[in-house]
């Protein structure tokens, strides 16, 4: 094959025809500066990668994955129940079941059971779970108040603890919002309310830890 | 069968058992994930970003995805093109977060290239004004090394595409250098 400059560009395409190319450039000063910046920009390439070291970054990546797994795990009977929950709820939830084991030992001990009226039984439910929801409420309030003291001062920081931090408390209010929202669906599941205090607990001590530090 | 092919299925199945593991909540494994990653990932970030702290960002936005998405991942292609594809995406989020700021202008035309300026600096000009998906498969092939294959699996491209933008890329860098240095 004759190989002219115009078949350069081509030659470039087509690796097969590169040894062509190069025979010419021989002879062709244009087209030896072309071939030479051709191999050159890939040559100078990779040392327009962009290296450095980031200690913190997995250390970040790291605490966040860790608070969105303690945020999603399933709690076992002590966080179910709300053994270290607040002492509050607790008694709360104790109310409910303490009821319900009343109930039952009356209905089934008695040899002419008196039928309860639904009316008071029903009231007897709704009162307690009142109670639980008063009692959460409060909570609540007294969480929003630590957080209303504790937000500027995370907000504030650029710190890697500050920053996981941060995204620790957006996991939890995001973990309490979805929560509340299926508790506002089935006010009288005690399971989904002592999961709730949980949430609670595991956000007042974060903010609790996040003070102490600052302090 | 050939040894190209056994190394494959071999990094896939390594690959798909670190992403189980990390699924079954052991971190551990998934830092190994990072170790092999993360470097090349944040150069391809401030690549795009052209800021350390957001290509940080945008490489920890993308950790967190590949965590969460880890159950759905296919391994027909490997764990790397679906990871980069992530990173990718985290990228143009940030710049479009960036545009909607306000006070935050579009970026400059980037200016013209010098003529007394060394070839990689000159090419890192030159870059700015090729067009984007022609400087994307140039810097993930020729910058950071990944294969063709590769490449069209990262930018679901078929392979024959990269190979043709690479060669549109290397033709608009190499005008533009020669019109600089002439």
């Amino acid at each position: 094959m004759t190989f002219d400059c115009k078949d350069l560009e081509r030659a470039l395409a087509v690796p097969e025809l590169l040894p062509d190319a190069r025979e010419h450039a021989k002879v062709c000063d244009a087209c030896r500066r072309e071939l030479w910046l051709w191999s050159e920009m890939s040559a100078a390439a990779p040392g327009l990668r962009e290296e450095w070291e980031t200690s913190d970054l997995w250390p970040r990546i790291r605490q966040t994955l860790a608070a969105q797994q303690k945020a999603a795990k399933p709690r076992g009977l002590g966080g179910r129940f709300g053994w270290r929950g607040d002492w509050r709820m607790m008694a709360g939830i104790a109310a409910v079941l303490a009821i319900a084991v009343s109930v039952l030992i009356v209905r089934y001990s008695q040899p002419a059971p008196v039928p309860a009226a639904p009316q008071d039984s029903d009231f007897l439910t709704e009162q307690t779970l009142k109670e639980v929801e008063r009692t959460e409420a409060a909570y609540r309030a007294s969480i929003d108040k630590l957080t209303r003291l504790v937000q500027p001062k995370l907000n504030a920081s650029e710190n890697p603890v500050a920053i996981a931090a941060r995204e620790k408390l957006l996991v939890l209010d995001s973990e309490i919002a979805s929560v509340r929202s299926t508790v506002s669906h089935n006010r009288f599941n005690a399971q989904l309310q002592a999961d709730l205090a949980e949430l609670y607990r595991d956000k007042q001590d974060t903010l609790k830890e996040i003070l102490q530090r600052a302090q | 069968m050939p040894l190209a092919m056994a190394a494959a299925r071999l990094t896939a199945r390594s690959d798909a058992d670190l992403i189980q593991a990390s699924k079954r909540g052991d971190l551990s494994r998934f830092e190994e994930i990072y170790a092999a990653h993360a470097g090349r990932m944040k150069s391809i970030a401030f690549h795009l970003l052209a800021d350390r702290a957001d290509a940080e960002d945008a490489v920890q936005e993308a950790f967190l995805k590949i965590y969460r998405a880890a159950g759905a991942i296919q391994f027909d292609s490997g764990l790397a093109p679906w990871i980069y594809r992530i990173l990718l995406n985290c990228c143009y989020d940030a710049c479009r977060k960036r545009r909607r700021q306000a006070g935050s202008p579009l970026p400059d035309e980037p200016p013209a290239i010098a003529n007394n300026v060394p070839l990689q600096v000159a090419i890192r000009h030159a870059l700015a004004r090729i067009h984007p998906q022609y400087r994307m498969v140039f810097w993930l092939f020729e910058v950071e090394g990944f294969r063709h294959s590769e490449v069209a699996a990262i930018l679901e491209i078929p392979e024959g595409t990269s190979k043709k933008w690479l060669f549109e890329a290397k033709r608009e860098l190499k005008r533009l250098l020669t019109e600089s240095r002439a």
